[in-house]
Formats: C-alpha cells, structure tokens, sequence
C-alpha cells in the first residue's frame, strides 16, 4: 500500500509547485497507472515516493511506514524502475545485480535462484558478463526491472517501464506485473502510452500541473461507452483551449 | 563558417559550464575562493615573475643577445602548455564519443573536427597566457626588450601553443589508436594513460637536461654565480636553436632593426603555419578513422556466454559498496587516470627531487650529501617535507575530492537504496583514507631511504600526513555533498570549475602554514637554547597533536552537515 496525504514540492530553482498537495491511496492487489503530460509531475511524485527527493510538506507511506519517520524499512519494501537507466554504465551486469542484492540484503541462495530466474525470463543471461554500457536500451530496462524484482518487493514502481521493450519482454513484464499485484503487492507505474495502461490498470490517476485531476477506476470509466480514457486524458489535460471531442 | 562557430562555441561553453544556473550566493562564494587562492599564489607568481625579471638583466650581458633565453623561456612555457593540454586534445579530439549527437546533423565532419581542435587550440591558449604573464613580459622588462617584443607577444599567444598541438597529436593518435584497440577494458586504459603522461614527463624532463636546464654541475673553478648562470644561458641559447620556430620568433621579439624583425617574424610565421598544417595533416585522417570506428565498432563484438562467470554473492554493503566504488573508479578511464596519478603523485615528487639534489656540487660529491652533513638536516629536511607534501596531499587526492561527483547521476539511485547515509558516507571514508594512507606510506618511505632521514621522523612525518589528509578529505567531502557537479559527459571537463579542489588547495595551504609555523617555532627554540633531545620530542608530538585536533574537528564539521546535504541532493 502507497499513501500520499497533501504532499507538495517546489523545486529550488523554480517558483511553481512541481506538486501540489496530493493525496493518494493505492491499495494492495492494484496495478495503479500514473497518467499525465510531460512536466506534470509524475517523475516528481514517484521520485519522492522512492525517497530521492524529499517533499517540502505532506506524508508519504509505504505499506504503513512513513517514509520521514522511517526511510530505511520503506525504501526496502520498494523495487524501482527508473525511466533514465542513470545507473553504473561500467559494471557488468551481474555485478550491478549483486551490487543491488547486498544494498537489499538479499540472502546468496536466493539472490542467486532469483537472478537466474529473472535473466531467463527475459533473455538476458548472455549478456550479465557483459559491461552495462555496451548494452543495448532495451537491454538497460530488462536489467532495471531485474533489479527491482530480486528482493521480492511489497511495492513495485516502475517510471515508463516499456519503453524500449521487445513485445516478448514486454508481454513478461505485463505478466509479472499481474501476478505481483495478485500476489497482494503493490504496482504503481506511470506511462505516456494510454492503450498500455487500460489494458493493464485496475486504477488510473490523472495528474497535470502538479494538481492530482483524476482518479478512477477503469471499469468506472468504461461504464460511458462514449468516453475512452484517451479522449478523457485529453480533455483534462488540455485546459479546456483544445479538448478532444 | 556560422556552424562552424556555433559548434565551437557549443563545445567550449560546455567544456567550461557544467550548471549554467548557479544561484547568486554560490556564485558569491566561488568567486570568493578565487579571490583568495589569487591572494595565497600571488606571493609564488610574484617570485617567478621577479626571477624571469632578473634573467633579463643578466641576459643583457650575453654575447650573442637575448634570443636564445627567450627562446628558452618560450619551450618551457610549451612544455607546460602541452603537459596541461595533451589529456584536452585527447578528451576533445582524438575521443569520440559524442558521434551519435553530431552525425545526424547537416555539418561537415571536418567542420566538426575544426571546431574541436580550435576548442582545444583555445584551452592551450589560456595556460599560454599564465605562462606570457609570468614568464616572458618580466623577462623582457628585465632585458628593457624593445615594443616590438610586447607586441608580439600577442602575436605569441596564437604561435606558441601550435608546438605542443603538434607534438600532443604525435603522442596522442597512436595513444588513443592504442586505446581502441584494447576495446572496453578501462582498467588497461587507465593503466596506458598513467604510463603514456609519465613517459611524456621523464622525455620532457630528459630533454630540459640534455639542454643544461637540470644537469646542475658547474665549473670546479667558478666562484662568480653571475658569471656561472652567464655560462649556463650561453650554453642553453646554442641548444635551443634547434627549436628553430621558437628561435626565429624570439629573434624577432628582441630584433633592434626592422630588417631582423621582419625576416624573422615572416619565418616564424611560416615555420608555425606549417606547425599547424601538419597537426591537421596527421589529425583529420585520424579523426575520421576513430570515428569510422565509434560509430561501426558497436559493442557486440567482445560477447561473453560462459554462465560459470555469473558469481553471485552477498558481501555486506559497506564491502560492497566500497568494491562497487573502486571498480567503477579503475573502469572509466579518466576518473582511474587521475585517481592513480593522485596516489602516484607524491611519491613520484619525491623521486624528482632526489634527482635534482643528486647534482653536483663540487669537490664534496652529490649536494644531498653535503646537505646531509649540517647538524640542522635532520631536524629541518623532515619538517620541510611534510610542509610541503601535505599541501600537496590533501590537494592531489580524486578519491576524497570528488566522492560524490563522481557518481554522477547514479547518486540518485543511490538515494533510493535502504542504506544508511552512515554507511554509504563510511564507504567513501574508507576508500578514500586507504588510498591516501598508501600514498603517504610510499612518500615517507622514500623520504627515509632517498634521502637519509631517520625512520622514526618518518613515522612521526606519516602521522602528521594521514591526519591532514584525513581532515582534508573530511572537509572536501562536505563540499562534494554540498555542491556536487553532476550531469556532466567528461569527467575531465567537470572539474574545470569545481570549486573542490580549490578548497582542498587552500585547506593544504593553511595546514602546511601551520605545521611550518608550529615546527619552526620549535626548531628555533631548540637551536638558540642549545636544548637536548626532548624539544624536538615535543615539537612533533605538538605537531602530531595539532594535526589530530585538526582531523577530529574536520571530522565532526563533516559528520554534523553530511546528511543534510546529501538529502538536499535534487535532479
């Protein structure tokens, strides 16, 4: 379970709220998409969840533990996929791997059933000997989900997790998604590609200006056969100036 | 031409600004740390500036005039132009890593390889200026050279970095060619770049000697020092002919008839335009080669399969971090090169001057021995020493100037691990201190074997180090976290304008003032007083003691502000 209770944050060199109090609840058992135009603050908002940045006020829980009182036990609940790959380009990929165990204290056995395990779900074995910078994009985002996964996380947050995917991997990462959130986890993701996040979302929030505009279920939204969630994701995130008929 | 400088423009304005929006109190605070360094070198430049003036005075009294000083003058400013330029020619021209952001856009290649050159044309052109200031304009003063000579060192500032560019691309084509040949190990090529920047130094060094610069021996019969440093100058302006370019051009600085000055500047000009034509000569081809190469290489070709290298373990993090660390350092070639130089540094300083006081001095054998005679040697060489290696220490030292901006991006990843900043600040505590304390080991090491100091001032010497060293670092780390420079492309080129290592020059200047005051004041007392043994046991306890409350506080100043800052720490 994620909670967000009036979280804001302004970043120094700007005067507008990147965030401006948000409130959010993502339950257990729930893939939660994150919708929103560039610049909406949707990095923001999971960039704070995941305890790089610090929010100027509000309460950010995970699984019941406030991140402020406690950053440590919530960071160690998380797994994360980045969307930038900002990792260490030279290190192999098994050593980033075993890099990421140790930080999550993941025990030798197990680190090593569930590398084994993750690499051949998605075709990277070959490639672990292998330095990070001589991989390929799709091979970065097969690594960083690899990581996320190895210490079996009560909450999985992925930043624009299929972009760069081949259909196969994509189509495994969808699945392991599915079951994490059966599995009664949590999956928070946000991404620009809407049939992606109607085709896996129970829930979907809007975000655009910082200002939390939406949040809903999806069979709440298909009840109107008339309104697809693009034609909504349009017309709230244009203003009113341009909305999509 | 407008691509042309649009390009160059791009590249040097990135080369020398990795934030362009810094906030007006850092910016406050930078210049402020300028301020002062300018104010603590100033003593240093002054005394250069004075000795070049009084080589022009007793240039006047040369047979064959000034020229060849000057000349002289002008291939020792090239020797530092090209020691400061040669890793910017190989960063900016002979790397190319920036392929993919430039070959899709409507430039010509070789437009793109002018404006790269003409960047690191630039950079040679400001250490060329540093070293007109304060080499050549108090020497003309000194020599009352004529206008001409001011004006043409103008001229001079174009001209003279032509001569390290062309020797910087000899060295650095078959240097990067051999870098892409060893493919992506960065641990061979931190280890060939280390070799290649000592073997250009020891060339550089054996040429100033083969020229009379460091040979140090002088006449057995000469008592006359003017008369000896007369004899020097005459025997150095007949080497440095050779260097024909430098001398035509300096001939025509000093010329006092139209006739020699024109003459000579229309041959220095044509000599330097030829310089120029053969660094492009040799390093446009090159360049298309390497970035035929970048761009057709890929990185598929060095594929390993074998699942028997995927070791798996859990070493603890602090462990882990620290090897995590150290692997990525050895890896990337310029953070490794300048991280072992640093360890190297210092103890290879110690070997130059060993050499230069292994010279001559006369009938009484090597000048280190006659030193070694005085009754003050063995109380005075150790406290020099310290004095001065651990300004150089604290200042040298990659691993604990640039902890964090090292890490570059990947700090944020970091901040979103559950590990403890405790931890992750140790990690970088740990690496750095270890390293140092290698490097201080070797230097006093050398120090008691090269030069005859007792051991157990060598011990008391390494106290004194790896204390500095160690609040220094402290301190250094505090301002990494505080202003880190990340998001930069060039490692290199991100330390241009950090403000760390100028910290850490006048974190070095202060300590070292202090060990120096402190000891002298000792040795003083010791000598006027005709006291025993225990003075000088005192003194270095003194010294010992101050060093230690120097690194307890240093330690406690970054321990109380190290987490705030590192949380401050936003993309």
């Amino acid at each position: 379970m994620i909670r967000l209770t009036n979280v804001s944050k302004t970043y120094a060199k700007s005067t507008s709220k990147a965030v401006d109090d948000l409130t959010l609840e993502i339950k257990d058992g729930e893939i939660f998409g994150f919708l929103g135009p560039n610049g909406a603050g949707k990095s923001t908002t999971i960039k704070m969840i995941t305890g790089i940045l610090s929010p100027d006020s509000g309460t950010i829980e995970v699984d019941g533990i406030n991140l402020a009182e406690n950053a440590l036990r919530a960071k160690s609940l998380i797994g994360f996929v980045p969307d930038n790959h900002e990792t260490y380009e030279t290190l192999k990929g098994i050593e980033y791997l075993n890099f990421i165990g140790t930080m999550y204290s993941v025990e030798t056995s197990l680190l090593k059933q569930r590398i084994s395990e993750y690499a051949e779900m998605f075709s990277l074995t070959d490639a672990l000997p292998n330095m990070i910078s001589s991989y390929s994009h799709g091979m970065k985002q097969k690594l960083m989900v690899i990581a996320a996964l190895i210490h079996e996380p009560k909450v999985w947050i992925l930043d624009e997790p299929l972009t760069g995917l081949d259909p196969q991997s994509a189509f495994q990462l969808k699945q392991l998604m599915r079951k994490h959130a059966d599995n009664g986890n949590t999956v928070f993701f946000s991404s620009h590609v809407i049939d992606v996040v109607e085709k896996v979302c129970d829930r979907i929030g809007i975000i655009n200006r910082g200002r939390l505009v939406t949040v809903d279920t999806l069979d709440n939204i298909r009840k109107d056969d008339k309104v697809s969630l693009e034609s909504l994701f349009l017309t709230i995130t244009s203003d009113g100036s341009d909305a999509a008929k | 031409m407008k691509k042309f400088i649009s390009l160059t423009k791009l590249l040097f304005v990135q080369q020398y600004r990795v934030k362009p929006t810094e906030s007006k109190k850092r910016r406050g605070g930078t210049i402020a740390t300028y301020i002062i360094l300018a104010v603590c070198f100033a003593p240093m430049l002054v005394m250069i500036a004075i000795a070049m003036f009084g080589l022009g005075k007793l240039s006047q009294g040369l047979e064959e005039g000034g020229a060849g000083v000057c000349a002289m003058l002008i291939f020792m400013s090239q020797g530092a132009v090209l020691l400061f330029g040669i890793p910017t020619l190989i960063s900016n021209v002979f790397t190319v890593k920036d392929a993919d952001k430039l070959l899709f856009l409507p430039i010509r290649s070789s437009t793109v390889f002018t404006a790269k050159l003409t960047v690191a044309y630039l950079n040679e052109v400001i250490t060329t200026a540093v070293m007109l200031v304060f080499m050549l304009l108090p020497f003309g003063i000194g020599y009352s050279a004529p206008v001409g000579y001011y004006l043409l060192l103008l001229l001079g500032l174009f001209l003279i970095p032509l001569l390290p560019m062309l020797i910087g691309s000899i060295i650095a084509i078959p240097l990067s060619a051999l870098i892409t040949k060893v493919g992506k190990n960065g641990v061979v090529k931190t280890i060939l770049q280390t070799v290649m920047f000592f073997l250009i130094m020891a060339v550089y060094l054996f040429v100033m000697y083969e020229l009379g610069f460091m040979d140090g021996s002088v006449e057995e019969d000469s008592t006359d020092i003017a008369q000896i440093l007369l004899d020097k100058l005459q025997s150095v302006s007949v080497m440095v002919k050779y260097v024909h370019s430098n001398y035509t051009f300096a001939n025509a600085m000093l010329a006092t008839t139209f006739t020699v000055f024109i003459v000579n500047l229309l041959i220095a000009i044509a000599e330097n335009v030829l310089l120029l034509g053969l660094v492009i000569a040799m390093a446009l081809p090159f360049y298309h080669w390497m970035l035929t190469k970048s761009v057709e290489g890929g990185g598929s070709r060095r594929r390993k399969t074998a699942k028997s290298n995927l070791q798996v373990k859990n070493q603890g993090v602090v462990k882990e971090l620290i090897f995590t660390d150290l692997k990525r350092i050895t890896r990337e070639s310029q953070i490794g090169f300048q991280s072992i130089l640093s360890l190297i540094m210092l103890p290879v300083m110690v070997v130059i001057f060993y050499l230069a006081f292994g010279m001559s001095a006369g009938e009484e054998g090597k000048l280190i021995d006659v030193l070694k005679q005085f009754e003050l040697y063995q109380i005075i060489a150790p406290l020099i020493f310290v004095t001065y290696m651990s300004m150089l220490g604290i200042t040298s030292n990659i691993f604990g100037l640039y902890p964090i901006s090292r890490e570059n991006k990947s700090i944020y990843l970091v901040k979103s691990l559950p590990v403890s900043f405790n931890k992750y600040l140790l990690s970088k505590v740990i690496l750095a201190t270890a390293v140092m304390l290698i490097s201080d080991f070797l230097t006093c090491l050398l120090i008691v074997i090269l030069f005859g100091v007792k051991w157990y001032y060598g011990l008391a010497m390494l106290c004194v180090m790896a204390m500095l060293s160690f609040g220094g670092m402290c301190i250094t780390t505090l301002v990494d976290l505080k202003s880190p420079k990340l998001g930069w492309t060039n490692f290199n080129q991100s330390l241009k304008n950090a403000k760390n290592s100028w910290i850490g020059l006048l974190i070095g200047l202060v300590t070292s003032l202090i060990v120096g005051i402190v000891g002298g004041l000792f040795v003083i007392l010791w000598y006027f007083t005709k006291s025993g043994w225990y003075v000088l046991l005192i003194m270095w306890l003194a010294i010992i003691g101050v060093c230690v409350a120097f690194a307890f506080v240093c330690y406690k100043i970054m321990t109380k502000n190290a987490q705030k800052y590192f949380e401050a720490i936003e993309p």
